[in-house]
């Protein structure tokens, strides 16, 4: 089921569609950055990192609203693998410097392998063993709602991840005690480490599940920005959202796609070169 | 991560008394007493809940705070989680289970607690044997082997009521990881009046000559009970209650050092536990005295738990063999 569209006039339209061109072009800037990063590391999750840029892109372009000094929305990246993704963002969007591309996994850099908030305070919560963000982000958004406080807390899984028990723990706890300000979106690109969800263990009904633990369901294409972003603002005020982004590991952008969509293979120089070029032209002739 | 500071002390609980006066309880009794009192000083104290509120004590506190429990049922793991996300928006959270369950969920108390140095106190109960009939399933016997692992989480095990009202003091105001080791069987008061709990530092419950024995929690009173026996022969073992980890190293090098013999009593797996963290310092000194653990070699079973303690010589009358047999090994 995909989302509605919003039922608007003209102006609308071309509003939000210069918005969606907008971010769509600071996630071919990610793709770059985070390609440049596992570049120069040698070593990074390329195809998981570039399945969620689009997501992470429209997060941190347009929904995550961080005041600084103050108690703004929350991410959480339970896929923690994925972090050269939510790096690149943060580079683009000014918050990193550009010169700390080339540190991603070095020895003593803030940009681990996987996210360590006790490193980076642009990190809010140390991921990279599979399964445990949900419930941290679940332990926030009660916080919050006993503080009063009206924000949101966003964590980002992967659908490999959801193989984990605790995931499904995290789910039954939210949906049953109806924790609002809490968005989960699942990166949904059907591959995981060893082969394809469908056949290391199918999650298959994905929506029918989540339904039935309590979660308002949204089914989103996961590289279009406009439908991420709607879902996002319609979701349910008073319960918890889940959104199940469909993408494609590895996807570069509307017909291409690094290494077959891997899940962990380098790019060799050559690749690598290919995708920058490619994603350049995107910049260049893009929207 | 910086070294762990000396808490502040809670005007409202540091005051209280040595127990009641009245007969001996568990820790895990004055747990939940206390946990209600600093809640209502600190409202920042909650509580994440495993469908063992009853067995853990935190009862009391759900029916004074009811919004400030959070009941998460048998997942462990996802109250780990959620504990963490509270202790990251200023809460202090108790996750409270026995110490078994609780701590099985390593991998998640790894990453969510110690790596991302959320301040949740885990409150582990029914430590060793003392749950006996339950048996190995139940006993936690192997926690402080995880927990001493992460380095930023402090490990706390009160031997009587007076050290757990003014450890949980310690925990309100204290915002770093911890784990809280608590027993199932009543204990005596073992301190003195006055006593006062400070982080690291061991106090030294019988003052004596040639073997010093470091206890902790459920083992305390046991090995002075042990001490008090040897007295009658004319020996004085020292005792020692470690009621904190990581422990003050020149405490304890003073404290050994001045022994030919040093005994380790734990209500524990050999490995692992309070006896490891001790090798390490006393293998350091320059005349180093013998050492020697009682400890849990096997994975434990069912039984009453007085037989379980004499089977594995944790029993007043097998410390005091034990102590008896290794003075005469080695003698002056």
């Amino acid at each position: 089921m995909r989302a509605e569209r919003t039922v608007a006039g003209p102006a609308v339209d071309l509003a939000r569609r210069a918005d969606a061109d907008r971010i769509a072009r600071l996630a071919t800037r990610c793709r770059l950055v985070l390609l440049e990063m596992i570049h120069r590391a040698g070593s990074g999750h390329a195809g998981s990192s570039l399945s969620c840029a689009d997501i992470v892109s429209v997060l941190r372009f347009d929904q995550l609203d961080r005041p600084p000094g103050g108690p703004g929305d929350v991410f959480v990246l339970s896929k923690g693998h994925a972090a050269p993704a939510w790096y690149a963002a943060l580079v683009v969007g000014g918050d990193l410097p550009a010169g700390e591309v080339g540190t991603l996994r070095a020895l003593d850099s803030r940009l681990q392998g996987h996210p360590d908030r006790t490193r980076l305070g642009l990190v809010d919560v140390s991921t990279g063993a599979l399964g445990q963000g949900l419930s941290v982000a679940v332990g926030r958004a009660l916080a919050r709602r006993l503080h009063g406080r009206d924000s949101t807390v966003y964590c980002l899984l992967g659908d490999g991840e959801c193989q984990e028990g605790q995931v499904w723990e995290a789910f039954l706890y939210a949906g049953a005690r109806r924790v609002p300000g809490l968005v989960a979106i699942i990166d949904h690109n059907g591959s995981q480490s060893d082969g394809a969800v469908a056949d290391i263990l199918p999650l298959y009904p994905l929506p029918e599940k989540l339904r039935a633990f309590g979660w308002h369901v949204a089914e989103v294409d996961g590289h279009d920005h406009g439908e991420l972003r709607d879902a996002l603002r319609r979701r349910d005020r008073d319960a918890p959202t889940v959104i199940i982004a469909h993408t494609r590991k590895g996807r570069l952008g509307p017909d291409r796609v690094l290494l077959d969509g891997s899940h962990s293979d380098l790019p060799s120089a050559a690749e690598y070169a290919a995708a920058v070029d490619y994603l350049e032209t995107l910049l260049e002739t893009g929207p | 991560m910086t070294e762990r500071s000396e808490g502040v002390e809670s005007t409202a609980v540091t005051g209280r008394p040595c127990g009641d006066g009245g007969a001996p309880k568990s820790t895990r009794d004055w747990f939940g007493a206390a946990l209600v009192e600093i809640a209502r000083e600190y409202d920042h104290v909650v509580v994440v809940n495993c469908d063992l509120a009853k067995a853990t004590r935190t009862l009391p506190f759900k029916e004074e705070f009811p919004d400030r429990f959070f009941e998460c049922g048998i997942a462990e793991a996802n109250a780990i989680g959620v504990a963490a996300g509270l202790a990251q928006e200023g809460f202090r959270p108790f996750v409270a289970s026995f110490g078994h369950f609780l701590t099985g969920k390593f991998l998640e108390i790894f990453q969510t607690v110690g790596l991302n140095d959320a301040g949740v106190v885990l409150v582990g109960t029914h430590a060793g044997l003392a749950i006996g009939r339950d048996g190995p399933t139940q006993m936690g016997l192997r926690d402080l082997a995880l927990m001493r692992t992460l380095p930023n989480v402090g490990v706390f095990q009160p031997a009587d009521g007076a050290e757990t009202w003014q450890m949980m003091a310690h925990l309100a105001t204290d915002r770093r990881p911890a784990y809280l080791r608590l027993c199932r069987q009543p204990l005596p008061e073992a301190h003195a009046d006055g006593y006062r709990f400070r982080f690291g530092v061991p106090p030294v419950l019988r003052a004596g000559a040639d073997v010093a024995v470091f206890a902790m929690g459920g083992t305390v009173p046991v090995a002075v009970e042990a001490a008090d026996r040897l007295a009658a022969d004319g020996l004085a073992p020292t005792v020692v209650n470690v009621s904190s980890l990581p422990v003050d190293r020149a405490a304890v090098e003073r404290l050994a050092g001045g022994h030919r013999q040093v005994l380790v009593v734990e209500d524990h797996y050999a490995v692992g536990g309070l006896a490891d963290e001790l090798a390490r310092i006393v293998l350091g000194l320059p005349d180093r005295p013998r050492f020697d653990v009682l400890a849990v070699p096997d994975y434990g079973q069912a039984g009453p738990p007085e037989d379980l303690y004499r089977r594995y010589r944790l029993d007043a009358e097998g410390i005091a063999a034990h102590i008896a047999a290794l003075l005469q090994e080695a003698p002056a």
